[in-house]
């Protein structure tokens, strides 16, 4: 297949999205039938590219010599891609009938279109400038949507998000200002392009360097002490929360840090190192950390974006154990916890859509007026524990298995670390369960009233995800061993 | 083709689905919670049927040869695996007696908790996952089958609604869930070093993967001790106990006690006997500490329980005591002591089962909760009381009542092992044990039957024997019968788990 079509891929939701507010749509309906019509259209064009690897790569353009703004697809980005782009139309779908109580729909649309594309970018970067460009982008395009309702709490927590973002960046420039002149090449290349005849006797300073862009990099994935900005940035319309918070942006930042770890530094020259530890430690620190304040929280949203620091925290620790199977068990959680996650923030979405309710006391006795919504919660709360049966234990066996044959010797902590978070998800997702199932025998059911369900565009996505979730928690081989093959490609 | 031993499991699942889910409509369609006679009726026939067909069905699986069905893969190397074997046999059979008793007596029972639906429902869900965690092949499936047994048995303790009903739910929610992620820790560490997670008598331990990692397997092998022990009631995890056992309506709670917490019992047997393999931790400092804890749970609880004046309460400090006895057989690593927990398997899930259904027909016909307003009881209810007092003697363990087997061969068993001071204070601390437990069990027996002239004169009207409710009764009486047959006729039972411990020591 042509390589040009990832480019295609990455520019037509760039430039489908910032027409909506220049087309003249006779009505909601066109424009929402529009949006869709270009976001499943990508969609398409992804799988397609994904299902016929193109095996060049495809230059966009030249910024100077030897920099460039160029795409490929490898194995790695394949898995993003694919998150992306099948969760994108799902999210959509059921923010078309959230945004009704939202406002602003044009620009909302606009933005959230444009973020598709510049995802996209980032999976299919070819080398670390362009990664480097479009996570910089990144950043960009999602502002306004935190900014949405323009509520002096979410003027705040944009401006924290940029400052937190552009700090972040300016960590991974320095980071990819040393690529450029210890690698022999820019490109992303399996095991790491350092030149070590080189690097010679600046070792340390290379690690440093690398710790430091690893921790520019971990603030999109909300790494403790930088993930300030993803609880605060919950004042968002629940399918950005859902969409970017949970899903494509903080993996975004996942992603780029494996790029980093696997493509450009590469892990022969980091395993065993003190920078190896050193970026545990902050792992295993945010795991533990996250849950913790999920489990004070009383706001449902960030309560979940709580549990989505620790989540993400899962998966830079597959990746900081710097083996192929840690590589494996990091994108087997990229996925699974993709699904878990996006579902329980929908779920949260429809409640705050029908009832206006956004803390956690407030919902008692809500899982029989909603019981579609709470079931598929419920699920997704399970899931997410690791209760057999479902995906997210599959994923945590895996981080396991990789770290108990891993021979660093914090890795076993990790493994006491994944379970401790365990046990703090099941406390704080059953809490909620327990309270919207079973509220007390004098609990006042009249004061539910005129709470339902949502309609079938906020229930598909729903039901999509509670089938996946089973599905891949009970058939999950094929994934798996597609993804160890791709790890261990990459190592 | 073995699939049709997956039937024991997968009917009460669907029955109790459906249960679970004509409840839901009922409460979505806003009817009242008060069933009309007719639809109780109906719900216990239904219920009652597939009780039956079930433990038929589950019985003749599992004494029909040694079956194994794989149901599908998991992972790339972890399959759903089912495989029945001795222990799984002996615990399904104990299961299905229990369950059939309890099922019948809450026919009568659950009359005045309301939402029946919902309790037969979580029920039969219950009686399923258990079945299917008795017939599990391996550490995984039966890990499966562990959490969501914690998960479907969590509604029956919030079952009345109040807010110490739902505390107590949480309680032993996380309780459960912390135990079970200690018992995962162990699991990911074991499925490093040993060859299969297959159920294997004697362990899979894999001695050339294991050398040199001793260390890291015995912490493994503490955690899941600790971990499946907390739902055994095991002194540390054993708080959620006392609290989610009592506020269960009654037949739940004889279920918990007498069943659920069985479970970890098994986990325990399967961890230690049949994955890492009890040379492992033969003289090791687990053992040791494991032999520590088990004593102070068996004394700490029978303490709290003679101090305890609720009197299901107590019930559950005593189950805490009673199940360490067994775990306290299990610890000492010798086959007799194996046999006399075993056994104490067996007897304790009638006894307990037997005690809690007494309390529950106290609690149904006069509401009464607490030790002190059962004096006289014994006036009113003599058929109940004598249940509760062979069963109380059994669980004493005065001979020849079924408790003095089982504690028999415990004793002899310790005496019998190389386990240095445990030798003797195993036995002594059981010896005490056994006089608390009289001591918190037997005055209710006693001012039960003889308040004492003056309570006579002040509650005449309290005095005459009243109907006792047959469909109570009848289970509380095959309960308490099989707690003393047991003891006259033991030697089946007793030459079963014989075999049983030596093929595993």
């Amino acid at each position: 297949m042509d390589p040009i079509i990832l480019a295609v891929a990455v520019l037509l939701p760039v430039f489908g999205g910032a027409l909506i507010p220049l087309l003249p749509f006779r009505s909601r309906r066109q424009m929402l039938i529009y949006i869709e019509a270009v976001v499943l259209l990508n969609t398409v064009l992804v799988l397609t590219a994904l299902l016929n690897r193109p095996a060049d790569g495809f230059v966009l353009f030249h910024l100077n010599g030897k920099l460039s703004i160029s795409f490929q697809l490898d194995g790695l980005g394949t898995v993003f891609a694919a998150i992306v782009s099948l969760l994108w139309p799902l999210a959509t779908l059921y923010a078309f009938e959230y945004m009704t109580h939202e406002g602003h729909e044009k620009y909302f649309f606009m933005f959230y279109t444009i973020t598709y594309g510049i995802t996209l970018g980032i999976a299919f970067a070819e080398d670390i400038v362009t990664m480097y460009c479009f996570y910089e982008m990144l950043t960009l395009v999602t502002l306004p949507l935190i900014l949405h309702t323009l509520s002096r709490e979410a003027i705040l927590a944009g401006r924290t998000y940029l400052y937190y973002s552009l700090g972040g960046a300016a960590f991974a420039f320095i980071g990819m200002i040393f690529i450029l002149n210890y690698g022999s090449t820019a490109d992303f290349t399996p095991g790491g392009v350092l030149m070590l005849a080189k690097v010679g006797d600046s070792q340390d300073l290379l690690l440093l360097i690398y710790v430091l862009c690893f921790l520019g990099f971990s603030v999109k994935a909300a790494m403790f002490p930088f993930g300030g900005w993803l609880p605060k940035a919950g004042v968002a319309p629940t399918p950005v929360t859902a969409l970017l918070h949970a899903v494509a942006v903080v993996k975004a930042g996942a992603f780029t840090l494996m790029r980093i770890t696997y493509y450009s530094f590469g892990v022969s020259f980091l395993r065993g190192t003190w920078a190896q530890t050193v970026v545990m430690v902050f792992v295993l620190i945010t795991i533990v950390y996250g849950c913790s304040r999920a489990l004070k929280e009383t706001h449902l949203k960030r309560r979940l974006a709580y549990s989505t620091m620790s989540n993400l925290s899962y998966i830079l620790f597959g990746v900081v154990l710097m083996s192929p199977l840690g590589l494996t068990g990091a994108l087997c959680h990229m996925i699974f916890h993709a699904v878990m996650k996006i579902c329980s923030f929908f779920c949260a979405g429809a409640v705050i859509y029908k009832s206006g309710r956004n803390y956690i006391h407030e919902l008692d006795g809500m899982g029989r007026k909603m019981p579609k919504v709470f079931g598929a919660f419920t699920v997704s709360a399970f899931a997410l524990m690791g209760v057999p049966g479902l995906c997210g234990f599959i994923s945590k066996w895996n981080l396991a298995k990789a770290a108990v044959e891993n021979p660093h010797p914090l890795a076993i902590f990790g493994v006491a670390a994944l379970l401790i978070s365990a046990l703090l998800t099941a406390i704080y997702m059953l809490t909620i369960v327990v309270r919207a199932f079973f509220p007390g025998k004098d609990f006042d059911y009249h004061t539910l009233d005129g709470i339902t369900d949502p309609t079938w565009k906020m229930l598909l996505p729903l039901g999509i995800f509670v089938v996946l979730m089973v599905l891949f928690g009970l058939h999950s081989a094929p994934i798996v061993s597609a993804l160890s093959k791709l790890a261990a490609a990459a190592v | 083709m073995n699939m049709w031993i997956f039937l024991p499991v997968l009917l009460p699942a669907v029955a109790g689905i459906t249960l679970l889910a004509a409840s839901f409509r009922g409460h979505l369609a806003g009817k009242a919670d008060g069933e009309s006679t007719q639809a109780r009726r109906t719900l216990h026939t239904f219920t009652a049927a597939v009780l039956v067909l079930t433990a038929v069905l589950a019985l003749l699986a599992a004494w029909s040869g040694e079956h194994e069905v794989t149901l599908f893969y998991l992972m790339e190397d972890i399959p759903v695996y089912f495989h029945i074997d001795a222990v799984g046999r002996l615990f399904v059979t104990v299961v299905s007696i229990v369950w059939l008793c309890v099922g019948f007596y809450s026919f009568t029972y659950m009359e005045h908790e309301g939402e029946e639906k919902r309790f037969f429902g979580f029920f039969l869900l219950v009686y399923a996952v258990l079945i299917a965690l008795d017939f599990s092949g391996n550490l995984v499936t039966m890990y499966l089958f562990y959490e969501l047994m914690t998960l479907c048995s969590m509604p029956l303790v919030l079952h009345n609604g109040s807010r110490e009903a739902i505390m107590a739910a949480l309680k032993y929610l996380f309780y459960s869930m912390c135990g079970a992620y200690l018992g995962l820790f162990g699991i990911f560490c074991l499925y490093h070093y040993c060859d299969t997670l297959a159920f294997t008598a004697g362990g899979t331990l894999n001695n050339a993967a294991a050398s040199g990692h001793t260390g890291l397997l015995l912490v493994a092998v503490f955690a899941m001790l600790i971990g499946f022990g907390a739902k055994a009631g095991m002194f540390p995890l054993h708080a959620w106990l006392p609290a989610a056992h009592p506020v269960a309506p009654s037949p739940a709670s004889a279920a918990l006690s007498g069943i659920i917490v069985k479970s970890g019992v098994l986990a325990v047997i399967r961890v230690v006997f049949y994955i890492a393999g009890p040379d492992l931790i033969r003289g090791t400092w687990v053992q040791t500490v494991w032999m520590t804890l088990t004593l102070i749970t068996i004394f700490m609880g029978s303490l709290l329980a003679f101090r305890e004046p609720v009197f299901k309460k107590r019930l559950a400090y005593s189950t805490v005591s009673q199940v360490s006895y067994i775990l306290f057989g299990l610890s000492v690593l010798q086959p007799e002591a194996m046999g006399g927990a075993l056994l104490h398997v067996v007897f304790h899930a009638f006894i307990k089962c037997a005690l809690f259904l007494t309390a529950g027909v106290f609690i149904f016909k006069y509401g009464k909760t607490r030790v002190e307003e059962l004096d006289g009881i014994g006036k009113r209810l003599p058929k109940t009381l004598w249940c509760y007092t062979f069963a109380s003697l059994a669980l004493i363990g005065i001979p020849p009542t079924s408790g003095f087997i089982s504690k028999w061969h415990l004793a002899e068993g310790a005496l019998a092992a190389p386990v240095g001071i445990f030798r003797y204070l195993g036995p002594v601390v059981l010896l005490i044990s056994a006089l608390l437990t009289a001591g918190y069990l037997l005055p209710v027996t006693v001012r039960g039957f003889l308040p004492g002239r003056d309570w006579q004169t002040e509650h005449r009207a309290e005095t005459i024997p009243e109907k006792e409710p047959v469909g109570m009764l009848v289970p509380l009486l095959v309960l308490a019968a099989l707690a003393v047959l047991l003891g006259l006729f033991p030697n089946p039972v007793i030459s079963y788990v014989t075999d049983l411990a030596a093929t595993l020591l």
